[in-house]
């Protein structure tokens, strides 16, 4: 395909407005590969937009700029947590001499180890019971067979 | 430079970033959404994405940020944009001079109606067809034909 005549059907326009097709912005990728002198038409393009769009800037709200701004300054206070910050941040908590910190993997032993008690709690309880009333009804057999017993075979 | 900045998350950076594109993109977004407090959402959502999103530039296949930043501008604004009950044209009157204003009134009607569903309403190809009750293949030569418009009309006038 003449490259010149790929430019001028407005393929690149196309891409940069964020019209083109999946398609046509896969054979777009293919045909920078194999022509590198597409890349400076894109920049061309772009670059032409670029200053039709400064040349008539509007002056956004000041209280946009503070939002952003604002998050911008609540992230920084945050980033120790960002894993792609370089920045170095010193933890500031105070040590504290009433309280200890453990590592976090206590929390879910301390939950499991909950559950479980209250588990054998219910199994203690329940096998008591269970119990007690095998021994109830053991103790309500022998005193029948004693009672059977007595009345076959009263003491002489 | 800056962009090196923008990835390890620079502050300064980001604010720079605010300050050289926001009046540009502004324009742009006011002559997408026609309410200003959509508007205004939209211009704080594309900034607060963009510093988060930074190394989606770098395979973007965009070679300034400005079109990336544009790109992006566009999809939250379709997002944004109130339902629509009457296709008129009369909600596209908001800047007079903006970039895309001075491009949609160069064009003959029919691409003007393509482009407009298109790019500003972020209709597909297919649902175009659909509400025109035209075949898709017109439509995608009409909006080709737009874009073949667009890049005379950019060359003529910020080259």
């Amino acid at each position: 395909m003449e490259l010149k005549f790929y430019i001028e059907s407005g393929i690149i326009e196309s891409f940069v407005l964020g019209l083109a097709s999946e398609a046509e912005v896969e054979e777009l990728q293919h045909m920078r590969r194999l022509y590198p002198e597409l890349d400076t038409e894109v920049e061309f393009v772009e670059r032409r937009l670029e200053r039709a769009a400064f040349d008539e800037p509007a002056m956004p709200p000041v209280d946009i700029r503070d939002r952003v701004l604002q998050k911008i300054r609540w992230e920084q206070g945050h980033a120790y947590a960002d894993p792609s910050s370089n920045y170095t941040f010193i933890n500031i908590q105070p040590k504290d001499g009433d309280h200890i910190t453990v590592h976090r993997s206590w929390k879910i032993f301390f939950i499991i180890f909950f559950i479980m008690s209250k588990i054998f709690l219910f199994l203690a309880i329940f096998y008591y019971l269970k119990y007690r009333m095998s021994q109830e009804q053991r103790s309500d057999n022998l005193r029948q067979m004693i009672r059977q017993e007595q009345t076959q075979s009263p003491l002489l | 430079m800056l962009i090196e900045r923008l990835v390890i998350g620079d502050p300064a950076a980001k604010e720079l970033l605010y300050d050289r594109y926001a009046g540009a993109l502004y324009s742009i977004v006011l002559q997408l959404v026609p309410v200003k407090e959509r508007a205004d959402e939209v211009l704080a959502k594309v900034f607060l994405w963009a510093f988060h999103h930074i190394e989606a530039f770098q395979t973007s296949g965009h070679r300034t940020l400005f079109a990336w930043l544009l790109r992006r501008t566009r999809e939250l604004a379709i997002k944004e944009a109130l339902p629509e009950t009457a296709l008129t044209g009369t909600e596209l009157i908001k800047k007079e001079e903006g970039v895309l204003q001075q491009f949609y009134m160069i064009l003959p009607a029919d691409q003007q109606q393509v482009f407009r569903l298109s790019y500003f309403k972020g209709l597909s190809i297919t649902t175009i067809a659909r509400l025109l009750a035209l075949p898709e293949e017109q439509i995608n030569d009409t909006l080709k034909d737009a874009m073949k418009s667009f890049r005379q009309f950019l060359k003529e006038t910020w080259n």
